[in-house]
This record gives C-alpha cells, sequence and structure tokens, in this order.
C-alpha cells in the first residue's frame, strides 16, 4: 500500500544541464532537490536522472563556475542551461595554506583561471600571464625557448636579490629560475602542463603574502593543479601544431652594399684601396657570394603540443591523470624544446573524519642548443653568439667555400675569401650550428602526500609532505674544427667536451591546523601552522679537451687533458611558525591578521629568525542598511573599502652561506694552507618591504561589472650590498650588509565586464592596468650611485639615489656635423664635441682640439647621464571574449609604457669594423653641407656609432602595445557529436605576438639582455629576436 | 582509543621535529666557519693556518713578485717598456695617485696579511694553544705570525711612509692594527706614527727571535732546508731586524743583530747557531732550483701547476724576455758602473737582447715558478758593512772584509782596502750602496734604500728626477678606498 502509494507519486526526471557559454553539457553539476539532501550529479554528457516526491518541487542545478538555479520541475524532463558566473564573488580562491571565498578577501589577490593559460606555444605557463592580471609584469626577455620572463609583481622589489615572486605549486614553494648549464633555456616551471592548471591565484599585497615571511615580498603566486570532478571519468585531449616565424629582424647590407661601404670606408681612413679592400668572392654558380646570415641561423621553428587527461571522482575518491607532450622549435637553429610530463593526483575521504591523498608528476625536459645565443645573461657579446653574428657577418663571405668545405681561417675564424688586408675574429656559425652542443635535459619530479584530520566540524588538522626534485644534466661540445691552435706549424685541435650534473632536492613539510566557528553575525577561523623546507644543491663535472681523434664527440672519448667542472654544493633550511585570525561580522566587516616567524640558515647567527606581520581590513558598504536607503545598491551591487598593512621579507637569490666568515685551504709549497676567505656578518638577514595598501572593490549591474582599484606604497629597507670597509681592517671580501633603501608606489585598476549577453551573442571584456613609481632612496653610506655592465663589457645602467632601480647610463649626441661629417657628442656640462676616428681626436665645434677636465675626450664616467627608466611605469592587458553560436574570438593585447631601452645591438648594426651594417646606414655623411643620420664612415671606428659606450641615439622608447593571443575557436554542435560518444569538440587557431605597435626599432621592446637582473634591465645588446607562431589544434572531450 | 594514540603520537612527533635548531646552523661544506675557534679546532688546522700566513706575504701583489718590482722601478735601474697602467707603470713614472691600482692593491694585500696573522694570534690565546697542547710548537707558531706581521708592516713603511729621519719619525704612518677583524663592524682606525710603526715591527721582531725555532728538520737533526727557506727560524728574524733598524738609522742595533749570525771578523762569514746561514759560492746558484741555498734566508716559494705568482705578478714578466718584458735595463742605471767588471759573475745575470739589457735571475716563463727572494745573507753582510761605518764613523776594517765578501764571490779580481777609499768615510759607504745596488738588482732593495737616506730618485728615460721632499711623488699616497672607508686615517 505505501509502496503503491509511493509508486504512484513519485516521478523520474531526467534532463541535461548545459552552459550557456558554450552550449556544452556539463559533467559533474550537482542537482538537489530543493528542501532535502536528496541529489545527484550529471554525467559525462551532462544528463541525470532523479526520482523526485509528490508535489510541487524545484531543483537546485549548481557547478563550478556558473551560477546556481533553482528550477521548478514540470513535466518529466528538465532541461537546464547555467550562467556561467562572472568573477563570481562566492569563487574560492587560494590563499596562503588555505582558501577564502573572493567575497571574504581583505588582502589583495588576483586570480587567473587555468583556461585563460591553455593553447598558447608557450614553453613554460609564466609566459602566457602577461597582460592577465594588475600588477603584473611579464617581459619575455629573448627568443630562446624556455628562458624564464621577467616577472615582477608590482615593480622592481630588490637590487642585489631576485625581484622574481614566490612560487607554490599546490602549497609546495617551487624551484624558480633557469637552472641549464647549456645555451637554451631551462625555467624550471615547465614541468607544469599549462593543460593541468585549475587557477593561478597572485597575491599582491603584505595581509596576503607576510604569511610567506621571509620569501613574500616579491609577491605570491600559487599554482592550483586540477583534480578529478564528481561524475564519470572524462577523457580530454588537447592537440596543436603551430609555425613561428622570427619577427622583425633587422634589415641588413647585402654584399654589393657592404663591400662598396667597407670600401668607402677604407678609403676614408687612408688604406690604400691596392692592399687592403673587401670584395665579392664568386660563388659555386659563377655569381658572387650574397650570404643572407640571418637566414642561415635563424628558421621557422615548429611546435607540437598534445595534452590529454582523464578524471573523475565519486564520492569517496577522486582521481586526475595527464599526460603532456611538447616538442618545440625555436626559431634559432637547433634551439629545440622536447618536454614530455605526467601528473597524478588523487584524493580520498573514506568518512567524515579523515581524507588523504597525494600528488606526483614527473617531467623530462630537454632544452636543445648547438652553441650559444649570445642572449642569455652574461653573453651578449660572445663572439660566436648567434643572435649578434646573424647581423654581423660580411654578407660577401660565405659559410662554405665553393668546394663545399667550410670557410674557415688559418685560426679557425671565419675566413676572409676574396678580401684583401681585412682580419676577422668572428666565428664561422655553421661550423658551430653543423657540429656543436650545448644542450640540457631536467629530470624533475615534484609530488606530495597529505593526511587531514577533522575530529570536529570545526576543527580540521593537515599534515602535507612534499618533495621538489630536479636533475639537470649538461652536456656540451665545441667541434675540433674551428677549435685549433697552431704551433710551429703544428696543428692541435682545441675541441671541449663539458659535462655536469646538478642535483637540487627540496622538501617540505607543512602542518596546520584550522579553526572555524560561526555564532550569531559573527564568523571566526584560525589557521596555526609549522613549516619546515630544506634545499640541497649539488653538483659535479668535468671538462675534457683536446680529442685524441678528431671524429669524436662525446666526452666519453679519448681526451688529452681532464679538469673538474661545475663542482657547485648548497643547502640552507627554512623552519617556520606563522598564523592568521580572520573574522567578520555579518559580512559587513572584515578582519583578517597573520603573523609568521621564520628562521632561516643563511641569515647571520643574530638574525636567524625575523617576524612578519600584517593586518587587513575591510569593509562591505554594499551589505549595510544605509545603502539600500541611499539607493546606491541600485548602482553598486556590491561595494567593498580594504586597507592593510604588513612587514614582508626577501631572502631569494641570497647566498646559502653569505652570512658565514669562513676560511678557506690553499696551498703553501705542497702543503694545505688555512686562510680567512670570506667576511661574515651576524646580523645579515631578509630584506625588508613595509606594504601599505587601499583597495576598493565594487561590482555594478548585479556584477556584470566588477572592478578592483588598488593604491600601494611599498618601503623597501635592508636591501643588501657588499659593504666596502676600510682596506686596512684586512678583511678577506666586503662583507653583505642590510642597508640600502628604496620604495615602490603605485595604483592598479582592473575591470571585468559582461559588455552584451544575448542568447546568441556574448561579449566579456578585462582591462587592466598598473601604474608603478620606483625610487633608491639610500645605497650605502657615502655612495649616490652604481653603474652596472652587461656582460661585463659595456656599463649601460645604473642605479642612484633619487632615481629608480636600472636606469640608463648614457652618454648624450647632437647629430652629425654637416660640415666635417663628425659625429658631434654632447659632454657632461652639455657643451658639443666632435669625435674624429683618425687620430682618436675629440674636437671643439671650432675645429679645435678639446681638453676635457678629465684628460681623455669623451668619457662614460665624466659626460654620461642618468638618462632614464627601462622598468616601465604602465603595463596592463586588455582581454576580449566574443561568443557567437558555436563560434568563440578571444583577443588580448599587452601593453607596457612609460619606460626606455637601449638598442645596443644598433651600436654593433652601425659600427665601422668589419661588421655588417644596417641598411640605416646608408644614410651617412658624404659631402660637406650634407645632413646625414650617421657620421662619416671610417674604417675601424667603434666610437661614433655608440660601440666605445652607449649614447642616446641608441636609446629609444619603449611604449609597445601588442596583439599578444587571437585564439578563433568553433564548438561542433553537440547532437552531432553525441552520437560519436563526444561529449564536446572544438577546433580553433591561435596567433601569437601577431601585432606589436612600437616606435621601438629593434626586434621587440619586450627584452632583456640580462635575463631577469634588476639593475640592467632594458637592454637590447645582441640578442636573438623572438618569433610569431600561428598554430591550429582541436580539443576533445570524451 | 586508537584514534587518541594517533593523536598524541602526532603531537609528539610533530612537537619534536617542528624546528631543527641544527639544520639552522649548517657546518660549511667546503670552508670551516670563523665561529667558535673552528679554525683552531685541530692541530692540523692550526699548522694549515700558519702556512697560510706565509703564503698570504707570498701573494703576487706583495713579496711573490710586485712588493719587489715596484721598490725596482721606482728606482732608476728600469725602463719602462709596454706603458701599462696595470703593470706598475704609473709607479716607475713617479706618478701613481691615490686611486692607483697598485697603491691599493698592494696597501690591501699586506693588511691582508697582517689581520691573518693577527686573528692567528688571537685565536691561538684563546685556543688554539690548548688543543695544541703542545707549548714549544705553539710559541714557534706564534712567533711565526708576529714575524709575518712584522714583514708585512714593513712593507708599508717602505711604500706609504715617510723615512724615520723626517720629523723625527712623527709623521703619520698607517693604522697600526694588532687585533683580527673577521666580520662586519667599524673598522676606523687613526694612523700611528712612522716611529712607532717601527717600534711595533721591531717588538715583533724580537718576540719572533725568541719564539722561532732555530731551525726546521725533516727528521732528527738533519735539517730541512725547504722549510728553513720558506718558513721563518731565529736566524730569519735576526736577519730581518738588520735590515730593520737600517731603515731606522739605529746602526749600534743593526750591527748587534749582524754579529749573531755573522760573528767572524774575517771572511768566510756564516751563522754558527741555527741555520747555517751562509754565501754560496756561485751567485748564480742561488736562483736556481731548488732555491733551498743556506744564502736564501727567506724566499717566497712557487710550484709548477699548482702555486704560481700570477697573471701579471712575476718577476721574470717584468725582468726577463721570457715572457711580457714589461721592462728592460736603464742604460744610464747600475749596468752603466764601469767598476761593476765585465768578469764579474752577476754581469753574466744581464742578459742582451735586440741592443737592450734585462736580468736573467728569474729564468722561467710561464707560469713563472722561479721563487721570489725576500732576503739573502749577503744583504746581512752589507747592512753589517754599511751599520759598521755608520755606526763608527770610521773605515772599519770589518766592514771592508764584508764589502769584500760579496764583492769577491762574484769579482775575485777586486778587493776593497783603505787605501780604496781616498775619500774616507764617505767613499766607503758609497761604495757599499752601489755593492747593494748591484748584487741586488732586480731584488726590491734600491727604492728602500733611496727612501732611508733620503737621496732623490734619480731621472730615468724621460722620468724626471723626484726630489726626497717632493710632497706628491716621492712616497705613495693612501689609496683613496681607504680614505673614504676610514673616517680617522687622516692622510
Amino acid at each position: 500500500m505505501l509502496a503503491s502509494h509511493a509508486y504512484a507519486q513519485n516521478r523520474t526526471i531526467t534532463g541535461t544541464v548545459t552552459g550557456t557559454d558554450d552550449g556544452t553539457p556539463i559533467p559533474g553539476a550537482s542537482i538537489v532537490i530543493k528542501g532535502t539532501k536528496i541529489g545527484t550529479q550529471t554525467s559525462p554528457t551532462g544528463k541525470f536522472t532523479i526520482t523526485v516526491g509528490p508535489g510541487p518541487q524545484s531543483l537546485i542545478v549548481s557547478f563550478i563556475g556558473y551560477v546556481a538555479k533553482v528550477v521548478p520541475v514540470s513535466g518529466t524532463v528538465v532541461n537546464v542551461a547555467l550562467d556561467p558566473s562572472h568573477k563570481a564573488l562566492t569563487e574560492v580562491v587560494i590563499v596562503g595554506y588555505g582558501s577564502q571565498k573572493r567575497q571574504d578577501i581583505v588582502g589583495s589577490v588576483a586570480s587567473i583561471s587555468g583556461k585563460d593559460l591553455v593553447e598558447q606555444p608557450v614553453q613554460n605557463f609564466e609566459q602566457s600571464l602577461a597582460g592577465k592580471a594588475s600588477g603584473v609584469q611579464i617581459t619575455i626577455p629573448n627568443g630562446v625557448l624556455n628562458t624564464p620572463p621577467v616577472f615582477h609583481i608590482r615593480g622592481t622589489n630588490s637590487i642585489s636579490l631576485s625581484s622574481q615572486p614566490l612560487i607554490v605549486v599546490d602549497g609546495i614553494a617551487a624551484y624558480t629560475g633557469d637552472v641549464s648549464g647549456g645555451e637554451s633555456g631551462g625555467n624550471t616551471l615547465a614541468n607544469i602542463n599549462p593543460d593541468d592548471i585549475e587557477s593561478i591565484d597572485i597575491l599582491k599585497d603584505a595581509s596576503a603574502t607576510a604569511i610567506y615571511g621571509s620569501r613574500g615580498a616579491n609577491g605570491v603566486v600559487i599554482v592550483t593543479t586540477k583534480k578529478g570532478k564528481k561524475g564519470n571519468a572524462v577523457v580530454s585531449l588537447d592537440s596543436w601544431y603551430g609555425v613561428t616565424k622570427p619577427y622583425r629582424l633587422p634589415q641588413v647590407l647585402d654584399a654589393f652594399q657592404y663591400v662598396a661601404l667597407k670600401n668607402e670606408a677604407l678609403t676614408n681612413f687612408g688604406y690604400n684601396l691596392a692592399t687592403t679592400y673587401t670584395a665579392l668572392a664568386t660563388g659555386p654558380d659563377g655569381n658572387p657570394i650574397n650570404t643572407d646570415w640571418e637566414k642561415l641561423i635563424y628558421r621557422d621553428g615548429s611546435s607540437y603540443n598534445t595534452s590529454a587527461s582523464i578524471s573523475g571522482a565519486n564520492e569517496k575518491t577522486s582521481y586526475y591523470f595527464s599526460a603532456f607532450y611538447t616538442k618545440q622549435s625555436g626559431v634559432l637553429q637547433k634551439n629545440d624544446l622536447n618536454n614530455k610530463a605526467i601528473l597524478i593526483n588523487i584524493d580520498h575521504k573514506p568518512n567524515k573524519y579523515i581524507s588523504f591523498g597525494g600528488k606526483i608528476s614527473y617531467s623530462d625536459n630537454q632544452n636543445l642548443a648547438a652553441t650559444t645565443s649570445g642572449s642569455l645573461a652574461g653573453e651578449a657579446y660572445n663572439t660566436g653568439g648567434l643572435g649578434r653574428e646573424a647581423v654581423l657577418l660580411p654578407p660577401n663571405l660565405g659559410p662554405v667555400n665553393n668546394d663545399g668545405s667550410y670557410n674557415l681561417s688559418s685560426t679557425g675564424a671565419l675566413g676572409t675569401m676574396a678580401d684583401k688586408g681585412i682580419s676577422i675574429s668572428y666565428t664561422n656559425p655553421l661550423v658551430a650550428l653543423d657540429l656543436d652542443r650545448a644542450n640540457n635535459e631536467i629530470y624533475h619530479t615534484v609530488g606530495n602526500v597529505y593526511f587531514q584530520l577533522s575530529p570536529f566540524p570545526w576543527m580540521s588538522l593537515k599534515t602535507i609532505y612534499g618533495i621538489d626534485y630536479i636533475n639537470s644534466v649538461n652536456d656540451a661540445f665545441n667541434n675540433p674544427v674551428s677549435n685549433f691552435s697552431t704551433v710551429a706549424g703544428v696543428v692541435t685541435n682545441a675541441a671541449s667536451a663539458t659535462d655536469s650534473y646538478v642535483q637540487y632536492k627540496r622538501s617540505v613539510w607543512t602542518n596546520t591546523a584550522n579553526f572555524d566557528h560561526t555564532f550569531g553575525k559573527h564568523s571566526l577561523s584560525l589557521l596555526l601552522g609549522n613549516e619546515q623546507q630544506q634545499s640541497n644543491t649539488t653538483g659535479f663535472g668535468e671538462s675534457r679537451s683536446i680529442l685524441s681523434d678528431p671524429s669524436f664527440n662525446i666526452i666519453q672519448a679519448g681526451f688529452t687533458t681532464t679538469t673538474a667542472s661545475g663542482n657547485t654544493i648548497g643547502k640552507n633550511y627554512l623552519v617556520s611558525f606563522f598564523g592568521r585570525f580572520s573574522y567578520d561580522f555579518d559580512k559587513r566587516y572584515y578582519l583578517s591578521a597573520t603573523l609568521r616567524k621564520d628562521g632561516y640558515s643563511a641569515f647571520g647567527s643574530d638574525s636567524k629568525y625575523g617576524y612578519f606581520p600584517s593586518l587587513g581590513l575591510a569593509w562591505s558598504l554594499s551589505q549595510e542598511k544605509f545603502w539600500e536607503a541611499a539607493k546606491l545598491d541600485k548602482i553598486f551591487s556590491s561595494f567593498k573599502i580594504k586597507g592593510s598593512w604588513g612587514r614582508v621579507g626577501n631572502n631569494n637569490g641570497l647566498g646559502d652561506f653569505a652570512s658565514y666568515g669562513t676560511y678557506g685551504t690553499g696551498v703553501y709549497n705542497g702543503q694545505p694552507t688555512l686562510s680567512a676567505n670570506a667576511t661574515g656578518n651576524n646580523n645579515l638577514a631578509w630584506e625588508t618591504s613595509s606594504k601599505t595598501d587601499i583597495g576598493l572593490s565594487f561590482g555594478i549591474l548585479k556584477d556584470r561589472i566588477t572592478a578592483d582599484l588598488g593604491v600601494y606604497k611599498n618601503d623597501i629597507t635592508g636591501l643588501i650590498f657588499p659593504y666596502q670597509e676600510p682596506p686596512s681592517a684586512g678583511l678577506p671580501t666586503q662583507p653583505s650588509v642590510n642597508i640600502g633603501s628604496m620604495f615602490n608606489k603605485g595604483i592598479e585598476f582592473n575591470v571585468d565586464a559582461e559588455v552584451l549577453h544575448s542568447k546568441n551573442f556574448r561579449w566579456n571584456s578585462n582591462f587592466n592596468v598598473s601604474y608603478n613609481i620606483n625610487e633608491i632612496t639610500a645605497l650605502i653610506p657615502g655612495v649616490t650611485f652604481f653603474t652596472y655592465s652587461t656582460s661585463s663589457l659595456e656599463t649601460a645602467s645604473i642605479n642612484q639615489v633619487g632615481f629608480p632601480v636600472g636606469n640608463l647610463w648614457i652618454v648624450r649626441s647632437a647629430g652629425v656635423d654637416p660640415t666635417t661629417g663628425l659625429r658631434i657628442f654632447v659632454n657632461g656640462q652639455g657643451k658639443q664635441v666632435m669625435y674624429n676616428f683618425i687620430g682618436n681626436k675629440y674636437l671643439n665645434m671650432d675645429g679645435t682640439p678639446y681638453v676635457a677636465t678629465s684628460g681623455i675626450g669623451i668619457n662614460q664616467n665624466a659626460d654620461a647621464v642618468n638618462y632614464g627608466n627601462t622598468t616601465p611605469k604602465v603595463v596592463g592587458g586588455f582581454s576580449n571574449n566574443f561568443h557567437y553560436k558555436s563560434f568563440d574570438l578571444n583577443v588580448l593585447l599587452t601593453y607596457q609604457l612609460g619606460f626606455y631601452v637601449y638598442y645596443g645591438t644598433q651600436a654593433t648594426l652601425t659600427d665601422q669594423r668589419f661588421w655588417n651594417n644596417s641598411t640605416l646606414i646608408l644614410d651617412h655623411w658624404t659631402t660637406p653641407g650634407q645632413v646625414a643620420a650617421y657620421p662619416k664612415v671610417v674604417f675601424g671606428d667603434n666610437v661614433s656609432n655608440g660601440t666605445s659606450y652607449p649614447t642616446d641615439f641608441n636609446v629609444y622608447s619603449g611604449n609597445f602595445v601588442k596583439v599578444k593571443t587571437i585564439n578563433f575557436g568553433y564548438t561542433l554542435p553537440h547532437n552531432l557529436l553525441s552520437k560519436a560518444g563526444i561529449s564536446s569538440l572544438r577546433l580553433y587557431v591561435t596567433g601569437q605576438n601577431l601585432f606589436v605597435f612600437t616606435k621601438y626599432p629593434g626586434p621587440d621592446p619586450e627584452v632583456s639582455s640580462n635575463g631577469t637582473g634588476n639593475s640592467n634591465a632594458g637592454v637590447d645588446r645582441n640578442t636573438a629576436a623572438n618569433g610569431r607562431t600561428f598554430t591550429a589544434g582541436f580539443s576533445v572531450k570524451f | 582509543m586508537k584514534k587518541k594514540i594517533i593523536f598524541i603520537l602526532g603531537i609528539i612527533v610533530f612537537s619534536t621535529y617542528s624546528c631543527q635548531k641544527a639544520l639552522l646552523y649548517p657546518p660549511l661544506p667546503t670552508s670551516i666557519s670563523n665561529q667558535d675557534y673552528a679554525p683552531f679546532s685541530t692541530p692540523a688546522r692550526i699548522t694549515a693556518q700558519v702556512l697560510a700566513l706565509y703564503s698570504n706575504l707570498r701573494s703576487g701583489q706583495l713579496l711573490g713578485g710586485r712588493y719587489q718590482i715596484y721598490n725596482d722601478v721606482k728606482a732608476e735601474n728600469w725602463i719602462n717598456a709596454t706603458n701599462n697602467s696595470v703593470t706598475a707603470y704609473q709607479t716607475w713614472l713617479e706618478s701613481v695617485n691615490s686611486g692607483s691600482s697598485e697603491v691599493l692593491n698592494l696597501w690591501t694585500q699586506c693588511y691582508f696579511a697582517i689581520n691573518n696573522a693577527n686573528l692567528f694570534i688571537d685565536g691561538m690565546a684563546a685556543s688554539g694553544n690548548t688543543v695544541l697542547n703542545n707549548p714549544a710548537l705553539a710559541a714557534n707558531y706564534v712567533a711565526e705570525a708576529k714575524f709575518v706581521r712584522a714583514v708585512a708592516y714593513y712593507c708599508l713603511l717602505q711604500m706609504y711612509c715617510p723615512s724615520i729621519a723626517v720629523n723625527g719619525g712623527a709623521s703619520l704612518a698607517v693604522p697600526l692594527r694588532l687585533i683580527g677583524a673577521s666580520a662586519y663592524g667599524n673598522y676606523d682606525m687613526a694612523p700611528s706614527t712612522v716611529a712607532q710603526v717601527y717600534a711595533q715591527v721591531i717588538k715583533d721582531l724580537n718576540d719572533a727571535e725568541t719564539g722561532l725555532p732555530v731551525a726546521y728538520y725533516t727528521t732528527g737533526t738533519t735539517l730541512d732546508p725547504v722549510s728553513n727557506t720558506t718558513r721563518a727560524h731565529k736566524n730569519t728574524a735576526i736577519a730581518y731586524k738588520t735590515r730593520v733598524y737600517l731603515s731606522m738609522q739605529q746602526y749600534t742595533n743593526a750591527v748587534t743583530e749582524a754579529k749573531k749570525i755573522a760573528p767572524q771578523l774575517i771572511a768566510p762569514f756564516s751563522a754558527t747557531t741555527g741555520v747555517p746561514n751562509a754565501l754560496q759560492v756561485s751567485i748564480a746558484n742561488v736562483f736556481k732550483s731548488p732555491y733551498t741555498t743556506t744564502e736564501s734566508i727567506f724566499s717566497m716559494p712557487f710550484v709548477n701547476a699548482t702555486e704560481v705568482p700570477g697573471g701579471q705578478n712575476a718577476l721574470a714578466d717584468y725582468f726577463n724576455t721570457v715572457s711580457t718584458t714589461e721592462f728592460y735595463l736603464n742604460p744610464a742605471g747600475v749596468v752603466a758602473d764601469t767598476k761593476w767588471k765585465s768578469t764579474d759573475a752577476r754581469r753574466a745575470l744581464v742578459s742582451t737582447v735586440s741592443g737592450k739589457n734585462y736580468i736573467t735571475k728569474y729564468a722561467l716563463g710561464s707560469p713563472f715558478v722561479d721563487w721570489a727572494p725576500v732576503i739573502r745573507y749577503s744583504e746581512v753582510l752589507l747592512n753589517y758593512a754599511e751599520a759598521q761605518v755608520r755606526a763608527t764613523n770610521t773605515l772599519d776594517l770589518t766592514a771592508i772584509n764584508l764589502l769584500n765578501a760579496v764583492r769577491g764571490r762574484s769579482d775575485a779580481t777586486t778587493v776593497y782596502t783603505v787605501a780604496s777609499f781616498p775619500g774616507g768615510v764617505p767613499d766607503l759607504l758609497a761604495a757599499i750602496v752601489q755593492e747593494r745596488n748591484i748584487e741586488f738588482l732586480g731584488e726590491g732593495l734600491r727604492w728602500a734604500d733611496l727612501l732611508r737616506l733620503g737621496l732623490p730618485i734619480p731621472a730615468k728615460g724621460a722620468v724626471a728626477s723626484v726630489p726626497a721632499n717632493d710632497p706628491n711623488n716621492y712616497i705613495w699616497p693612501v689609496p683613496s678606498s681607504e680614505q673614504s672607508n676610514n673616517k680617522l686615517i687622516g692622510r
């Protein structure tokens, strides 16, 4: 009777849940009968079946990232279309050692969805963060694959230490930076498949970062990888193929122009063209040799990328398995990246008290290159640098002789062919590209296990142990064909092989206790934690030279000499205790206070421990009665004011033993010695950032538009510098001392808007802009500036009190004298001085000899000026997403404004040695009265056009707007696919680096010859160009 | 129950391992911390530190080459060939300024050697003596440190300070640091006077003479010629005192010291206690491998491939033609002395290449492993001779014997007698000083002689003579880095 009653009244409802964004079914969405705990989930194809009781019933349909909907049940089929949430305030944000709802966050946190990082031809996810969040500057330094970008959050925060943020992946602070010892980049973060990223949260202010204590000052980036979502197994496959073309390469002279120009320069110097000349050589086809070295060195790169995953979950267990393969070839010949990675995330919750799980990821990352690109930090002046040789080598010389052999001189340099009296010291890049190796392979394992106990609903205890292990193996070989020495007619090869092995091992053990309590309108939350991190580095290797038989090319072969190479060792230990207290009253008033105590082995023995506090307050005005009363709620659906203050430290880049006074070993007539070799400082500590923040978050039109405005000031003290003690103190080295100071202050604004929303057409837009000012306020006592070089040669950078970090230090000029054709420089006092290379003479404008107070003509120390900043004052992005029926289009623009770039390569391109020149040089002075851009060409002249000292005619505004990516996709109709068991299939094409709007004449204003260095940023010296990439791919889910 | 046990166990494990304090103070993997007297924790480390004190002196910036080079080229016997400011060109030009690299580098290396000696003396008192548990050996070691400190201060006095004769020794000299510095701190310190620094040098050498061993032995009573040349023994301290007292113009004291190791009144002279220091029959042998004759009282050793003076520091690189050939002999300098006969064995150490003269005392090219001489027995004899004449103001026969011993060893045909000096004492003194000029050419004594005697630097090539009262160019200035970082330097 009862059964039949139930049978009579219960109804079985079926339906499909789809998203209104792309119309595809949503697997794993939750269906709950309103007022009950009865519920189910959608299948991988978005379908559900649920039995509801009698009477009018409603279903609550929800899914992460979508606005939940309450749907009344009518009939037996209920199809639900969920709207994606516009930056929903209920969205969960990962913060330090926990997560919070966005609306409860007091600190400044920018979140980026993993979805925004995929389908891009990058080698590591950092490269795709440009323009995605306010306060974030990403600069790709060069066209070499897998180099770490310059990554600054709210400006440059250090001078001697690193200014790169702390990156925390699934709770474990990751190794960052370049660990390749080869000539390709070796960004450690290439181990993360962008497809595996669920979200990236960027912590910016003290309230958010102080819980990371002595490591948080540069901001913290929290990467969270995907976990399985409830429902049956979802198989997804994403695959693309792309082509990269080098772009904006300098236009150089061809052989005919080169020979004419250099012979003119030789004549102008006074050489006898009968004995000293450049000349066209005849190639095997009988035509003059006219080599395009750029073509020989650059190529059209290609990239292939496939990522596959299987994921799913039931009530107790969730799993996520993925595999990833990418093979990319860069725009430089032989520069390849082969990356394979797997990731497994498993979580299990047997009962309501216990949960545990773990993660394991492994990647094998091959960073291959034949030889130096001249683009990595420290390499700008490598004579074999490919970026340099591509523009510098004479086009009248070929890489091979007519008989097919390499064109080499008697010393192994590039042979001079038909030239007479010209000597060339640069290498033949073809030999190195064919025969050399400078490879690196990184084996990277990251894993963790955790166990969580929740004995009471208000208490949870968690322990997590994680590891980050990197083995970096380097293999380099220099060929015996172009490397040899000749003594008394006997040729000995100078081939060499250098292999090294470096192991980085980090383990992190974190224990946290979380207490939550809500009573009445009060919500309290307390986090207490302890963390220990140990990092060990050890490396060794050998360098062998002079091959026993020139046919060999590996280190295991016979060589005559062997020396140790790449020996390195380091270890450090960080122990921390931390807590966070959060409180809110009625979701109106918020308070968040954090405190961390860090003990770090690298700090001096009297400064082992630091305390890093923060306090944040927020007020949600839109929750107040008066807000409604004032009808402000009609405009602002949400409105929150927040402020924070805190102290955060920076220890990134501090040497493991920098605080130690040490004795080192040596020998005295064969017997061991022990002598002081490093000066200690027992007070050496972290650099301290005191950050103050005021922010405003609001939503308009039911949060269709949400915006954040932030104003901040970051006072940095205790900047570490080597302190110059009196030499008579007899100390072995200059001790590192916390002594300098500077500040960053700025404003940032971010707005997300759903511009249009109709059934068939949607348009979402994000715009963000950040303005930052940096100023050094103190260096070391008695010192007002330091200068910095690029690759130890050209000193183009200066840090000066009262100016930003990494400014350009430049000699000014005033064009070319139309009467004499000489370059006019401007000395430190603003006086014009002409330069004549013949006789190396500096002249006053009336032609009389110029006598400088410093005694030697124009001299950088006396005459250079602090020219301008290299860190952009304004950075940001503008992203637009369009959906029309099954088509989608995303356009991302990035921009950086208000900075200078020193285009040092242009000095190379106009240098009057045997080097080839840019076609710009064709506008040079030849006859009196002529107004020309470049002076009279005189062979050997390395001063007039900026090689000897950096000069203002090679400095340009770096302002740019880039069409960074355009992604166009088409999603196949659902009904078509479901028959094939496919839940979604999307086809897409992507273009990256499509256009750049800039007045900068070099390949790319987004450049750094000095890697991520703070003090010598904004220098483009012989850097290899970047590429423009087109890819096409598909993404399919089963 | 089970849960509770797990919970309690968890708490215990957590509280035990939540902070592993030892890991905050990691032992250094490739060097030794200077904390808690770790460098003094074993006898082997202490011995290694003693040897390091010498190797600090041996630096190419100091007695491994450049000190001797500066002393030679600052005087009149050399002409610069390369105009390279990195290789003593400004010193030769008499135009160094406070920013010149040689002015900074020599100062820095002297004080580095001094500071390490100070650290060692401090550390021995605080810890090393106990660890060593051998008072005699501890005294030897401390004496060696004091010897090294004295040598380094003496070098500073020669380059940066006026002669003690100027101003009665009251001129400002250099900071007299006797306590070791090991960490960041305030090291402002005023300079002491010339007389005060000399007094400290003598004090250290007296202490050294007391504490040093009479000799080093390989086994039993077999002398160890290598250690007796490369480490200080009693006779080394005594020999050094003859040099220092001469610079201090305390001639009686110089004679007293000299008599300790040259007690004879007539040739052959030799030390009768400790290491039997004596002249060799052939001077050429002194400059040949193994460089350890009893004439070489103290020299700086070098070893092929492993211990070399470093680029642009080696004596051979400057004075011989085996490498860069930075200098050649001034034709108007000591080689022009007609009384220096062509048959003199020391003329055989002068070579002529393409019409220019060089010396071959340092014969080996790169990596330049000829040992660098610091003090030889022949200097002791000439110090003795000069001091004796100046102390007695007579044509002293012992002094003439001493002079003959040195001259006669290389030139048997010249024998001085009283009759050789018709001008009396000044003639004899001039002969002794000239003998030093010949004997120690290329060994870094000439400038120190000009300085102590208050003589002008003679002109050479295009470089004009510098009078002894020249305020700028006669002695070196204090390096600018010291001036800007030591607020009390005052000069």
